[in-house]
């Protein structure tokens, strides 16, 4: 029978509801969509083949049931099962200050044989040492025990578990070791006094060499004039003494700048008293 | 769910099911999402365009604010295999799998919002798209770390380490 009813397109009004024609995702009808599309590849010296037999149109997945006004009519639907986010965390710092923990998780959405990821179960936790209640043995020690998973310059510990085969099981354990890491940041072990000067994170000038140097060769100084016997005391609490510790500590934590350096030339120039030389 | 009368085209009239859903209130507390980050891959790159402007448009209907929306350079897989099933070496046939990605990175959701959108924009995945959401869920300190335990617990005599 080759007298076929004419196609739909002919029938459709400009101005009618396209989400009536196309409400889900459905294949490319030739006969449903009024629009004159041609694709492929273009025959020799003409255009792309038409639109009624096209096996490229039905191939490529289609948007034709979500268009802006079909959109706006969904989440119309759905806006009244969304909640407004609290208006006072409007800025990260705040989010920061009352929520200092960020657990990251990551889900996995494709097409195959199993929609199991064995990615999905990692689990990253993220805080900053700063918000935690440690004093400052406690934060020494915190950041000796955790090695690599601390980042220095954000102030970030970042604990990242997978050891478990389910997420919410990763998780707990995520904070089981946050919860012992603090709890045994705040003990003090015997042993721990027997920390030496190479276990040091940062320099400290009382009782190291030094301080013994710089006192031996002032006392020596002070002796050889002959005044009377200065107290190390004395010589600790003056001004010189302390210039000098300051610029000592800053070479040394904080490395070697022009500014640093420059610091340390002054003190001992007015430590030994040679303000002549340049 | 009941049955309503709808006026179509042309003075049609049908009874329509209508599934009208229920929003039903839980007491718990929402979890708060900080960011979710959608990262869509594809083969072709105008179901990519056509996809971003969906999930754009759908967040902004939403009240979601978008952060960025970035397209990262596409990754192209080759092969180079033996055109024939037995000998002739020199002749090859080569070919290649390239995967274009698009990163939507959305900000300040909550559980339920996230929920919604998530549903939606994943129920309406392409055949052929893959996604990955990268979830940043922000949560106070437990009680158990805020203070150490060790001031709190009796004094126990230190027994004796076994060596």
């Amino acid at each position: 029978n080759f007298r076929h009813a004419p196609p739909r397109t002919e029938k459709m009004a400009v101005d009618q509801d396209w989400s009536s024609v196309y409400p889900t995702a459905a294949a490319f009808k030739p006969a449903s969509v009024p629009l004159p599309i041609r694709m492929g590849y273009p025959v020799k010296r003409g255009v792309p083949p038409p639109k009624e037999g096209n096996l490229e149109l039905i191939k490529i997945p289609n948007f034709l049931h979500l268009t802006p006004p079909a959109i706006k009519k969904h989440c119309a639907a759905l806006k009244d099962f969304c909640t407004e986010w609290p208006s006072a965390l409007d800025s990260d710092e705040k989010c920061e200050q009352h929520f200092p923990i960020e657990i990251e998780t990551v889900d996995y959405v494709s097409a195959g044989t199993s929609i199991r990821n064995p990615k999905a179960r990692v689990v990253t936790l993220r805080v900053k040492l700063s918000n935690l209640n440690l004093d400052d043995h406690a934060k020494k020690k915190l950041i000796k025990l955790v090695g690599d998973r601390y980042c220095k310059d954000t102030d970030m510990l970042t604990i990242t578990t997978d050891r478990c085969p389910l997420r919410r099981q990763n998780y707990d354990y995520s904070i089981h070791l946050l919860t012992v890491l603090y709890h045994e940041s705040w003990k003090t072990e015997m042993w721990e006094s027997e920390k030496t000067e190479e276990d040091m994170e940062e320099y400290i000038w009382e009782n190291s060499c030094s301080q013994k140097n710089a006192l031996d060769t002032l006392l020596r100084i002070k002796a050889s004039e002959n005044v009377s016997n200065v107290t190390e005391e004395e010589l600790l609490a003056s001004e010189v003494v302390k210039n000098y510790r300051n610029s000592v500590i800053a070479l040394k934590n904080e490395g070697e700048t022009e500014n640093n350096v420059s610091q340390y030339k002054e003190s001992v120039k007015k430590l030994l008293n040679i303000q002549a030389l340049p | 769910m009941k049955w309503e009368v709808h006026e179509g085209e042309h003075g049609v009239v049908t009874l329509v099911l209508s599934l009208k859903m229920q929003v039903s209130i839980s007491d718990e507390p929402e979890t708060l999402y900080k960011r979710l980050s959608l990262l869509v891959k594809g083969h072709d790159k105008a179901v990519l365009d056509s996809y971003e402007y969906f999930a754009v448009l759908a967040a902004k209907e939403l009240g979601i604010s978008v952060e960025k929306v970035h397209k990262p350079p596409k990754k192209i897989e080759r092969l180079t295999l033996l055109k024939s099933v037995h000998i002739y070496k020199k002749h090859r046939v080569q070919y290649e799998m390239r995967t274009h990605y698009m990163c939507l990175e959305l900000k300040y959701l909550t559980s339920s919002t996230a929920a919604v959108y998530l549903e939606y924009v994943q129920r309406n995945l392409p055949e052929g798209v893959a996604m990955e959401v990268k979830k940043t869920k922000i949560e106070k300190i437990p009680e158990h770390i805020q203070e150490p335990v060790w001031d709190t617990l009796p004094q126990v005599e230190e027994t004796e380490v076994k060596s």
